[in-house]
């Protein structure tokens, strides 16, 4: 028993590892493959040859390309990836940790907006509370599913912070949580729909369960049969979805960053992504992968917590 | 079957009027005005005029074209190489099946923003073919996955067997019996496929990533995020752009459902 949970587990790690490993690999290649000079792209077409070399030296490209893999991979292993070369005298890895802040509190708020949202809707649709109008809440369930973030979230921006004034502009810097909240309701909308699918047809197979006809017959409310009765077990494919999502939802940071000029992961990649900062760039978009991977991982611990068929 | 064929009229209408556009030379995207810059929608110009005065009906309907182009491209890819290796690794059975298996929870689990950002930085200005080679690491992997768990039902019926017994090879009891009856349900992948990657496309050149030119939705996105506040019909026409051609995809591909 243990032995299976411990083979589980390192199984899961191995693959987070395969996945960074992957990703930093290809970010690494893909920059060095690129032909041109980078010393040339970093200093202008105008720097001198010594100026370059100098440079070359610095970021170990006058090595081959094994030794400068080796280095590369020593430096994400202690987390000291060198300078940045916009901002000489700044470790790359700390502004990297600078953003991963943002970047964070965005994706966690729009993960929480995005499941409550979603749960309620799934409980309207699926409880008596709405009568003949469940099908309303299933009919907007699937539009909303259907339109990208990229399609709503500027129109919907423009119509509240341009229009009504009710949010901050994008861009404002005195934009504090109001504009946080925004930004992640929007990311989290998406993810409420797709939330509320699964959870609508999870709470639909439960719904038809022995035990849930036991809970009415011994008079339990309607609010106490869905919500604590038959909740709790269609919890797993919630949080499986969730999951699922969490790709999505990092590319929809990415979107809303450059959107709302906020500070972050996908902006810093942005950033050095232009400015062909190599350092600041592989730190990035390792960082974005860990958190990708280690959400992933959380989100199956807590299926596993809550649902003991997954445990085994 | 009247019902399903009509679900594919939307797209077509989409592709007829974008083509339509397109043929009418006198509104080239590449035909600047820059008097006209952001100039409002009129009788002659019906969706305005967007950055340095260029005509956005011809704008978008270019965009339309080559990103719906490039998405069902790079689905059919990803259907004509995903469908025949799941349903050959399950035929297989295994460890090939086991490996197969394994590939597509690697690529699902991948982070595809993160995969295209880190191969497309090895380009400095992608073009849609880039774009369609970056999509199609991944495109295969919904399509396998499909035909694999699918090809295990049919893998024991009677109908396989009896083709077995008959002395036909692995090979063309896959190709003749098998696949035919795996293509209507993976087909159904079709659309959604299809429409992750308009989105993509139009998300990834609105972050800077897009083809030079800047003939893309992404771009027109881009153009009306940066004058919202002086010329909105840039971005709701962008926007509507965006979604439509979304989902006119996903609606083509309910097509090939069977309900």
């Amino acid at each position: 028993m243990i032995f299976r949970a411990a083979r589980a587990v390192l199984s899961r790690v191995a693959e987070a590892a395969a996945v960074l490993l992957v990703l930093a690999s290809l970010v690494f290649f893909a920059m060095r493959l690129l032909p041109g000079d980078p010393a040339a792209l970093i200093l202008g077409d105008q720097s001198e040859e010594a100026e370059r070399a100098l440079l070359r030296a610095k970021l170990g490209l006058d090595q081959p390309l094994w030794l400068q893999y080796a280095h590369f991979l020593r430096g994400l292993a202690t987390l000291d990836l060198g300078e940045s070369l916009r901002r000489p005298g700044v470790a790359a890895m700390a502004r990297v940790g600078a953003a991963l802040g943002p970047t964070s509190e965005l994706a966690a708020l729009a993960v929480l907006f995005g499941a409550i949202l979603g749960v309620g809707a799934a409980l309207l649709a699926s409880g008596p509370w709405l009568g003949e109008r469940r099908r309303v809440v299933d009919r907007v369930l699937v539009a909303v599913a259907a339109t990208p973030l990229l399609a709503f979230a500027p129109v919907v921006t423009y119509g509240l912070a341009a229009r009504l004034r009710v949010v901050p502009l994008p861009g404002d810097p005195d934009a504090g949580f109001a504009g946080l909240a925004f930004a992640s309701a929007l990311l989290g909308i998406p993810l409420a729909a797709q939330v509320g699918r699964v959870g609508r047809a999870a709470l639909a197979d439960v719904g038809r369960a022995q035990f849930m006809g036991v809970a009415r017959a011994k008079g339990a409310t309607n609010f106490r049969v869905w919500v604590v009765h038959a909740l709790p077990p269609s919890a797993g494919p919630i949080v499986t979805v969730i999951a699922t999502q969490l790709g999505a939802l990092l590319g929809g940071a990415v979107v809303l960053e450059r959107l709302f000029e906020r500070a972050g992961l996908g902006s810093l990649m942005l950033e050095a992504y232009a400015s062909r900062d190599l350092p600041v760039l592989e730190g990035a978009v390792v960082a974005s992968g860990a958190l990708f991977v280690l959400t992933q991982g959380l989100a199956a611990l807590a299926h596993a917590a809550m649902d003991p068929r997954v445990r085994a | 079957m009247k019902g399903r064929l009509l679900r594919l009229l939307p797209l077509a209408l989409l592709v007829v009027f974008a083509s339509a556009v397109c043929v009418s030379a006198s509104r080239a995207p590449d035909r600047l005005v820059l008097a006209d810059a952001f100039c409002a929608p009129t009788l002659a110009r019906p969706l305005g005029c967007g950055e340095a005065g260029v005509d956005l009906t011809s704008l978008l309907g270019h965009a339309i074209l080559r990103g719906a182009l490039l998405a069902v491209v790079v689905a059919l890819v990803g259907f004509a190489i995903g469908t025949p290796l799941g349903a050959a690794s399950a035929m297989m059975r295994g460890r090939f099946e086991r490996a197969v298996e394994r590939a597509c929870d690697l690529v699902q689990a991948f982070p595809t923003f993160l995969l295209a950002f880190a191969v497309l930085s090895a380009v400095r200005a992608p073009s849609r073919l880039h774009l369609g080679v970056v999509f199609a690491i991944t495109a295969w992997a919904p399509f396998a996955r499909l035909a694999l768990v699918q090809t295990r039902v049919l893998r024991d019926a009677a109908f396989v067997e009896a083709a077995y017994a008959l002395g036909l090879g692995r090979a063309e009891v896959l190709f003749r019996h098998v696949l035919p009856n795996l293509l209507g349900v993976v087909a159904v992948q079709l659309g959604g496929t299809a429409a992750a990657i308009v989105v993509s496309e139009a998300a990834l050149s609105f972050l800077g990533f897009g083809p030079r030119d800047g003939v893309s939705l992404g771009s027109v996105m881009d153009q009306g995020v940066a004058s919202m506040l002086r010329a909105p019909h840039v971005l709701v026409a962008g926007s509507l752009s965006v979604f439509v051609t979304s989902a006119s995809m996903l609606i083509a591909g309910r097509a090939a459902a069977r309900d």
